[in-house]
Parts: structure tokens; C-alpha cells; sequence
């Protein structure tokens, strides 16, 4: 990937973005561009504020500081028409799960302005991709986990969007369906789809990554391609990367020190 | 965190748990935490947590029952025809009790999240049963407490010890029954339906319910006739059958000394029944647990929506985000079981509550006379369960699930409201009102459709009023519903009273030459534009605070 640098077109800017939940400062200063085309994993620590960064670009939550563009326009600006160019797969599976998926799905579609008809047949059709044609007529809460995620995977891409937002959009797939997945994504941006992708899951981000964004206590500490960050940390892979960067190079202690908290102690049987 | 008094009460029978095989100390951990979140359990502890204050809130709901209590205390000192007393006393009683219990406890009896959390450590099942059955019941004779503590401190200046003493133990009995007893009856529902039909049909059991109830309590009312204050009471093979009349013949029993073979008999049956009830109602328990993994399990059937609601969208929603909305909204509506617990027996009630009134009037005139007359406005009383359901739009089990609105490209959140008060209007009220209006108009004849206009407007006026009251700021679907009330009643009652207020305006300009045609004009004039300005887009500030992306740090 070391012609990424065809940066035409800047579709998202993010400018000394400040968020604090009560007195807990959760971003202090987030600094990034992105452009067209890009695959963008953005990792970090839990709690690190990976998902606060997209809950703020997708208009989710307010009171934050800083300036947010998006397709070149301030978010701020009340207009939310921005959105309808955005695809969001949330990190927990939350949906009014006592529709059924198809029910789910074309009220999504609609929501983003499709037809009834176009957004059913589309459904449909992608629900089939996912060998869960018979589950059209079935509610949600019916669903496992794995095929709930394919629902918000197709809600998400329904409507043709510019912009991915995907926040660990491989939590309880199957193997093959993390495969198509992969593939779909390096597709479409291919295709000038610009996607951004949360994940802790370091193997699948390393492979599928144009560009890695480490975010750690609220701030950007790396910004690159993999191969970028692996020259200026002198690391191999991606998790060793990650540790560098996030100061943490403790773990073997910490593992025998939690083993020998759960094997000692007072036995209580 | 385990100072619940109610523990601590239930810790002098820790001896009669263990005799019974169950584990107390882990019962007690476990309803020790089901006290503590119930306790934190203020479903909008997030909107505006600075003012609102921690606390269970249907400890504090409980004032209220205590105010519905006062109506007990004219029947108590009014002499010493306990028959008749006690008996319509225990109806009322019986009737609080059944109906919370119906619409507030369901979800506790029939909550499926245990199973997970519990069932997966070394926890008897037995105890577990226990805890969940005690948990109900703690809060049972809570509610019987405050309904009863003023009624039973007159009764034990008026009527007695002996009274009072006969009074708690009747009580004592009747929580235990009314708990059970609903038990029961959803296991009865459950062993003969199937994954999402039964949970239907447990709606429609709530309604049947309340209704039952009220029924019978005409009929316990009726069996007593007045002759010149003097009122006979014959007893009647059938009044073994209403429940109220057992615990009433108690006292008829105890405390006047009536030993005749029918009071004694009903008086036994107050004691026996109730007893049986528990006994096999814990019999029951593995067979219900069984049937409550129907509620989970559920069968892929294909489901169609019918063209009812793509009718009604395009006939009230101009725009196309409010028919997408409007859609949305009704299909929540009929499916969302926790939503359609708490409103299903509201809508039970106006139906049934028009014509129980009626029928008032028609035991004493003939049904000409009646039908002549101005007694029409009852038909106001369907009115009364706008403002609850219109409350409970904003509440979702699923709550989570409103990401979708701050996501998606909605311009007019107004929109929102507007669709889901409408798909309210569509396909809740309208029916109700429709086929109540059909009985009314048999009865009253053609005369009194523009007063049944005037009612529908007012209907909608007062959807608007609630919504400016209780909803404003808070997205349909999007707070959490928990069986616990909010503290909301205060308001409530005043959006009740509000209803009054609708039928004396009503009844004003009904004085006047031409009022009515004046006020329908207004009404139909004022109420669009209210609409309008209401849920016009840009004013729409949400507290949506509550729901899932706010959640605080939750990264």
C-alpha cells in the first residue's frame, strides 16, 4: 500500500476535538484528516475514546468543543442532511428488536430517504448474501448475536453511503462471514467508499488498513500505514505497535499476579 | 445496602425457609439486590439527574393508594352489616391489588433475565423460585399497606380489636391470593399457547382481567338490595364464586356469630382457597419456569404487515418522513409486549367504563328512559386513558434501539412525535372509540353524533396537552420501561381532572343555542394549528439524555 497518495478529496476533518463526560475529559485534543478512498482503523485503549470520536461525528452526542467537518461542512451547523451520505454500525447491537428484519431494514432505508419497494428488494437481496433469506419475516429478538450484526451491517450499507462508520462490526461473525466482510471492505474502497473503522481486534485492522490512527488518553499518538508506524516503532506486528505506543509493557506480570489471585486466597468451599 | 426493612422482618422466618429447603442467605442476597436496583431504578435518571432525586419510585407512588384508601373508611364505620360491608371493602380491595399487580408486576412474574444471571450458579432453583415469588410479594403488601393503614386505624377505633385483628389477616390472605391467583392464571395461558401468541394472549388476559374484575364487582354490588336502609342479604348458591364475599363472610361469621352452613362454608373457603393456591401454585413453578422459555424461544413464522397501516400513513401524513415514522409507531405499538402490558388493560377500561355506568342507570330506569337522556357523557370516561398511553409512547423496552433517530438524516424531529401520536389516534384510540360510540349511538340514537364529534376533538386536544406536559423533549420509544412507575402521577391526575374539565365546558355549551356547532367549529379550527405549531420541526429540543449514546463514559 505504498501509493496511498492519491489524497484527492478531504472528506472529514476533525480540529482540536475536546469532549469531557462530566469532570471526566475523555478526548483533550483530537487532530485528524481523512480522505477519499481511505480504510481508516482507528485503535486505541478501552476507554480511550474511539467510539465518543464517531458518536460526535455522527451528530450522537453534543457539548463537545472543537470543529467537526464533514463532507466540508461544519456538523454543527444543524443541517443534518450530511448523514445521509453515512453508514453507522454501532458497537453494541442495540435495535427495537421487536420488528422483524425486514420490517427493521426498510425503515432504515427509509429513514435515509430510499423508497419502500427499492429498500425492501435491496434488503432482500443482501440478506440472501448472508444466507438469512428465511429470516426476512422474523423479529430481531429472535436473532443471534452474529446475525443481528449482519443487520446492522446491511442497515448501515442500505442506502449506497460515501462514509462507513463501523464500530467493531466483526463481534460475533462467523469465520466466513469476517472473510466477506474483509473482502467487501477493501471493494468498496475501492470503489472511493471511505470507511472508519474502530476495532481491537489488531490482525484483522493491520490487513485491512490503508491508514492506522492510535488513539490513546484522548489524543492521536500515531497516524499512519502499518508499514509507516512499523519503521518508526521498530515493531513487528501491529499489537506490539500498539503496546509500545500505550506504554504498556507489563502484561506477563500482570497475567501470573491475576493467576495467582485466583488460584490463592482464602478457598471458600 | 442490606437495611431493607422487609428483609429484616422476613429474617424471623429464616427458620421456616430452611425447614422448606431453601437456601435463606442466598434468597436473601438475591432479594437484596433485586431491592437495590429497584431502588436505582428511576427509568430517567439521566434526563435531569441533578433535580431528581434517588428513590424507589413506587414507594413513592404509594401516597396515591393510600388516597384511594380513604375511600374504604365510609363502608367501614357505617355499622354492622359486615356482610355487606366487608364484602364490597375486599372488592375494592381485591380490584387495587389484581389491577397493579396485572399491569406492574407482570414483567417481574414473566422476566426471562434471570435465567441467564442465576440459573448459571450454584443456586437452587427452588430458592430462586422463592426469591422471585417474595419479591413480588414485598412489594404486594407494600401496596396493600398503604391502601389499608388509614381504613384499618378508623376500623380500630370504630369497630374494635377483634375487627382489626380479622381485617389484617383477611388481607394478609388476599395479597397472597391475588399474587398467586395471577400466577395461575398466566401459567394456565402459557401451557396451552405457543412463543408469540402467547405473549398476545397475555395482553389480551390483562384486559380480561381488569375487566373480570370490575364485573364482578357490579354483580357483588347488585346482590344487595336496599329497601328503606334496611338491606337483606340472601345468600345465593353463585356467591361462592366471587371471592370478595368469602373474606366478607368472615366477620359476618366471627363477629355475628352467623353459623349458618353458607357463611360458615364461604368463610372456610376464605382460608382454604388462598392457602391451596400457594400450595400449588409452588408446585407449579418448574412447569411455569418451563413455559416462560416459550416467551424466549420463538418460532421464524413469517409475519405480513397488513395494508392497514400504509392506509392510514397516507391518509394522516402528508410528508414522507412522517408516514415512515407513522408506520414505525404503530408496528411498535402492537408489538412491543412490554408496552403493550402496561397499556392494553388502560384501553380494557374505557371500554368497559362508559357502560358500567350505563348500567347503573339502567337498574333503576328503563333502557327508553335512558336512552332519552343526557347520560351520553360517560362516554368521556374513554377518554381518560389518553393521557397514561400517550405517556407511555416515550418508553420502550428497546429503548436502546433510538440511536437511529440522532443517526439518521431526520430533519424535523416534530415529525417523530406527530407520526407516533397519530399511529396513537389510528390505531389505539379510534377503535376503542369507534365501537363504544356504535353501542352509544344504539343507545342514544343518531341525535348525539355531533356530541360524539365534540368528545373525539376533545380526545386529540387532550393528546396535545399530554404531550405538552409529560412528553415534550422526550423521543417516542426512547426511555426505558421499567415496572416501577415514574413519578409522574401528580400530573396525571391533573391531565384526568383536565378530562373533567372537557365535559363541563362540553356540558356548557350544550346550554347555549347553537354552542355545540360553536365549539366543534373552534375545535376543528384550534386544533390543527395547535398541532402544527406543537410539532413544527426546528423548536424541538430533546432531552434525550437516557438512552444509549449517552450514556456516560461507555466507550
Amino acid at each position: 500500500m505504498g501509493e496511498s497518495e492519491k489524497r484527492s478529496e478531504k472528506l472529514l476533518s476533525i480540529q482540536d476535538l475536546k469532549m469531557s463526560y462530566g469532570k471526566k475529559e475523555v478526548l483533550k485534543s483530537v487532530n485528524l484528516d481523512v480522505y477519499k478512498g481511505e480504510i481508516i482503523g482507528y485503535i486505541g485503549p478501552n476507554g480511550a475514546g474511539k467510539s465518543t470520536t464517531v458518536k460526535i461525528m455522527l451528530g450522537l452526542l453534543d457539548g463537545y468543543e472543537g470543529k467537526v467537518e464533514i463532507f466540508g461542512r461544519d456538523i454543527s451547523d444543524g443541517d443534518v442532511r450530511y448523514k445521509k451520505r453515512i453508514g453507522y454500525v454501532p458497537e453494541s447491537a442495540d435495535v427495537y428488536d421487536n420488528l422483524t428484519a425486514g420490517e427493521y431494514l426498510i425503515f432504515m432505508g427509509e429513514l435515509y430517504g430510499m423508497k419502500r419497494e427499492t429498500a425492501g428488494e435491496k434488503a432482500v437481496s443482501l440478506l440472501k448474501e448472508f444466507s438469512m433469506e428465511n429470516s426476512f419475516h422474523s423479529r430481531l429478538s429472535s436473532f443471534s448475536k452474529g446475525m443481528k450484526q449482519k443487520v446492522l451491517i446491511i442497515s448501515s450499507l442500505l442506502h449506497d453511503p460515501d462514509l462507513l462508520f463501523l464500530d467493531e462490526p466483526l463481534s460475533g461473525l462467523d469465520a466466513n462471514s469476517v472473510m466477506i466482510i474483509k473482502e467487501m471492505l477493501a471493494t468498496l474502497a475501492a470503489k472511493g467508499k471511505t470507511i472508519f473503522y474502530i476495532s481491537h481486534i489488531m490482525d484483522v485492522v493491520e490487513r485491512i488498513s490503508s491508514r492506522i490512527i492510535l488513539l490513546s488518553d484522548g489524543r492521536v499518538v500515531a497516524d499512519g500505514s502499518f508499514a509507516e508506524l512499523q519503521e518508526q516503532s521498530k515493531e513487528g506486528s501491529l499489537e506490539g505497535i500498539f503496546n509500545q505506543l500505550t506504554g504498556f509493557n507489563d502484561h506477563t506480570h500482570i497475567a501470573e499476579r491475576i493467576v495467582s489471585i485466583v488460584s490463592g486466597g482464602p478457598h471458600h468451599e | 445496602m442490606s437495611d431493607f426493612r422487609s428483609l429484616k422482618f422476613l429474617d424471623r422466618f429464616r427458620g421456616i425457609f430452611i425447614k422448606i429447603g431453601i437456601d435463606y442467605d442466598v434468597m436473601r442476597k438475591i432479594l437484596e439486590f433485586k431491592l437495590t436496583m429497584d431502588q436505582r431504578r428511576v427509568p430517567t435518571i439521566l434526563s435531569d439527574s441533578k433535580k431528581r432525586d434517588e428513590g424507589n419510585q413506587f414507594i413513592k407512588s404509594l401516597g396515591l393508594y393510600a388516597l384511594y384508601g380513604l375511600m374504604l373508611i365510609p363502608l367501614i364505620v357505617f355499622g354492622k352489616q359486615y356482610m355487606f360491608q366487608m364484602s364490597i371493602v375486599f372488592g375494592i380491595t381485591m380490584f387495587i391489588l389484581m389491577t397493579s399487580m396485572v399491569s406492574d408486576f407482570s414483567s417481574v412474574l414473566l422476566d426471562v433475565r434471570d435465567k441467564n444471571i442465576l440459573n448459571t450458579k450454584p443456586v437452587g432453583k427452588k430458592t430462586i423460585h422463592a426469591a422471585k415469588l417474595l419479591h413480588i410479594i414485598i412489594y404486594m403488601f407494600m401496596l396493600t399497606g398503604a391502601f389499608v393503614a388509614v381504613p384499618v386505624g378508623v376500623g380500630l377505633f370504630t369497630q374494635g380489636m377483634y375487627f382489626t385483628l380479622l381485617f389484617l389477616a383477611n388481607l394478609l390472605l388476599i395479597s397472597l391470593f391475588i399474587v398467586v391467583l395471577t400466577a395461575i392464571c398466566y401459567l394456565a395461558i402459557l401451557r396451552f399457547f405457543d412463543g408469540e401468541t402467547l405473549k398476545d394472549a397475555i395482553n389480551y388476559i390483562q384486559i380480561a382481567l381488569s375487566v373480570g374484575i370490575l364485573v364482578g364487582y357490579q354483580l357483588l354490588a347488585r346482590s344487595f338490595t336496599f329497601i328503606d336502609f334496611q338491606f337483606s342479604y340472601a345468600v345465593e348458591w353463585w356467591h361462592a364464586l366471587i371471592p370478595p364475599f368469602w373474606f366478607g363472610s368472615t366477620f359476618e361469621l366471627v363477629l355475628n356469630g352467623n353459623y349458618t352452613a353458607n357463611v360458615a362454608g364461604m368463610s372456610l373457603l376464605a382460608l382454604a382457597v388462598p392457602v391451596m393456591a400457594i400450595m400449588i401454585y409452588y408446585r407449579l413453578i418448574p412447569m411455569f419456569e418451563q413455559s416462560l422459555q416459550k416467551l424466549q424461544s420463538e418460532a421464524g413464522k413469517s409475519r405480513k404487515s397488513t395494508g392497514l397501516d400504509g392506509l392510514w400513513a397516507r391518509l394522516l401524513c402528508r410528508k414522507r418522513e412522517e408516514r415512515v415514522f407513522f408506520r414505525f409507531s404503530s408496528l411498535m405499538m402492537k408489538r412491543e409486549r412490554e408496552f403493550k402490558f402496561k397499556v392494553y388493560p388502560s384501553l380494557g377500561f374505557s371500554i368497559i367504563f362508559p357502560f358500567i355506568f350505563l348500567l347503573n342507570e339502567m337498574w333503576v330506569r328503563s333502557f327508553e328512559e335512558v336512552g332519552q337522556g343526557g347520560m351520553y357523557y360517560y362516554i368521556y370516561f374513554t377518554n381518560l386513558m389518553i393521557p397514561t398511553v400517550v405517556h407511555m409512547v416515550t418508553f420502550s423496552g428497546k429503548y436502546k434501539g433510538s440511536w437511529i433517530y440522532r443517526a439518521a438524516p431526520i430533519k424535523d424531529l416534530g415529525m417523530v412525535y406527530s407520526a407516533a401520536y397519530k399511529a396513537f389516534l389510528a390505531r389505539l384510540y379510534l377503535p376503542v372509540f369507534v365501537f363504544v360510540s356504535i353501542l352509544f349511538i344504539w343507545i342514544f340514537s343518531s341525535r348525539i353524533i355531533p356530541d360524539l364529534l365534540a368528545v373525539l376533538l376533545s380526545g386529540i386536544a387532550m393528546v396535545l396537552i399530554t404531550h405538552k406536559l409529560l412528553n415534550a423533549g422526550h423521543l417516542p420509544f426512547s426511555k426505558p420501561i421499567d415496572y416501577i412507575q415514574e413519578g409522574k402521577t401528580a400530573i396525571i391526575t391533573l391531565l384526568l381532572l383536565l378530562s373533567g374539565f372537557f365535559v363541563l365546558v362540553h356540558f356548557l355549551v350544550r346550554t347555549m343555542e347553537y354552542g355545540l356547532y360553536i365549539y366543534l367549529a373552534l375545535l376543528i379550527i384550534a386544533i390543527p394549528i395547535a398541532w402544527r405549531v406543537m410539532f413544527s420541526g426546528k423548536k424541538q429540543a430533546i432531552r434525550e439524555a437516557g438512552t444509549s449514546w449517552n450514556a456516560p463514559v461507555k466507550n
